[in-house]
């Protein structure tokens, strides 16, 4: 499983996505609005996921709009911040 | 005028004199003000200058009204100020029935039995109820916090909560006034994080900007990117408080339920519930109360804690809203005329019902 394959399962599992399947979320569709369309209350559960699935805290407004533009960003900000 | 002769009591007499001249000016230019604007040059040129402001108010009074209401304060003290409450919302209670149907979506529950002459007073009672809360906001804006008592008897179970260090949701309510409670909570150590929606172009001042003084809480706008939502959670993970209003969903906001709530279904919001159940923070429902001319009382009316196991799905979050619901209402029951939320909770479901 790729990186971003586990972060697309993680997602799915911990936000209880129904009727959504991991390999459905295209890399680069935005996360929030259209796209996957999480809402606020998604993004705070996110937040709290990236730090205890992935070890990478989420500092604040700034990181987090460079983190939640996609599947794509979400893993590179990771990746950055926790290589293994 | 009485010329006068003392050397001691001529500026005193002069001082009085200007004082009642300003506050006659000002009254005047509430009761009539097509007198100074059509006529005066220098109205028409303030007027302009005011109407000229790129924003539109979103509070029920305008900008000058507010700042009449000010110098009232620093002029003639609290009693001066409520004194001049008295006419001003008779007057909006006469002249602008707008205003005074937005009180009755709450007071038609509260009170369904009263109609007519009944209807009109509560309407009067529940405003003017509402505008000396505005002015004991400014005045412990203008002379501090510590010009109103304020008795909190439950900070140390407050103190206790945030020991846990997980942070702490401090839920209010559109009752008494928050800005008291807030300048006794301030008496704790931990800073606090108010989420608020400000409107654009409101022109009444917080209690701190009276004084230029730095804004005592930071202020999460939900508008921002992502509802604040990264703020939110970094400031519950530093065992910070989070204070949000739970009575009231704003704009188009999807997580809500409708709830019983004085007799008929209701919108509440969950969020703050949610975030209680993803972070494991505690919510303490905090109300206040007016309970004389300088006092006020600020209750712990419960504390909610949100299992941070189960579903998050917004029906599994029902029974703490339920719960929120309750202890609002026994508060109304117990103090009518200080639930201040005069937008319509109960509009949705009627417009649904009309639909079906």
């Amino acid at each position: 499983m790729t990186f971003k394959e586990k972060v697309k399962h993680t997602l799915v599992n911990e936000l209880n996505l129904e009727d959504v399947q991991p390999q459905d979320i295209l890399n680069d569709a935005p996360l929030f609005g259209e796209g996957l369309g999480l809402d606020s209350l998604d993004a705070v559960e996110l937040v709290v996921i990236v730090q205890k699935h992935f070890g990478v805290e989420i500092a604040n407004m700034e990181e987090g709009k460079t983190a939640f533009q996609s599947i794509n960003s979400l893993c590179t900000f990771i990746q950055e911040r926790n290589p293994q | 005028m009485k010329p006068c002769n003392g050397s001691g009591s001529g500026p005193w007499v002069r001082w009085w004199w200007l004082r009642f001249w300003q506050l006659w000016s000002l009254a005047l230019l509430i009761a009539r003000p097509g007198l100074f604007v059509n006529k005066c040059p220098f109205f028409k040129v303030l007027m302009t200058r005011i109407n000229s402001q790129t924003w539109s108010s979103q509070s029920i009074a305008s900008r000058w009204q507010h700042q009449f209401f000010y110098l009232a304060i620093r002029l003639g003290g609290r009693r001066l100020a409520y004194a001049f409450t008295y006419p001003v919302v008779c007057y909006y209670m006469l002249f602008r029935p707008g205003l005074r149907k937005r009180t009755r979506h709450y007071l038609r529950r509260r009170f369904p039995d009263h109609k007519g002459l009944a209807a009109f007073r509560d309407s009067f009672r529940l405003s003017l109820s509402f505008a000396k809360i505005l002015v004991d906001r400014a005045i412990v804006g203008i002379a501090g916090p510590e010009s109103m008592d304020v008795r909190f008897d439950s900070m140390e179970k407050i103190q206790d909560l945030l020991d846990h260090g997980s942070g702490l949701i401090l839920m209010n309510a559109h009752v008494g006034c928050w800005q008291a409670a807030m300048s006794s909570i301030h008496m704790l150590d931990t800073p606090v994080n108010l989420l608020m929606k400000r409107e654009h172009g409101d022109v009444d001042r917080h209690y701190h900007e009276h004084r230029g003084m730095p804004c005592p809480y930071k202020i999460i706008d939900p508008d921002g990117f992502l509802g604040g939502a990264v703020e939110i959670v970094q400031a519950l993970q530093r065992g910070e408080i989070i204070s949000v209003m739970g009575d009231r969903v704003f704009g188009n906001d999807k997580n809500k339920l409708k709830i019983p709530f004085m007799g008929e279904t209701a919108e509440f919001p969950v969020g703050a519930y949610k975030i209680a159940a993803i972070t494991g923070a505690p919510v303490a429902v905090l109300f206040s109360r007016k309970t004389g001319i300088n006092s006020y009382a600020l209750e712990l009316a419960g504390i909610i804690r949100v299992n941070p196991e189960q579903d998050r799905g917004l029906e599994n979050l029902r029974p703490y809203v339920l719960e929120f619901a309750g202890l609002l209402e026994g508060y109304v029951q117990l103090h009518p005329y200080q639930f201040y939320n005069f937008h319509d909770m109960w509009e949705n479901q009627r417009t649904e019902a009309g639909k079906h």
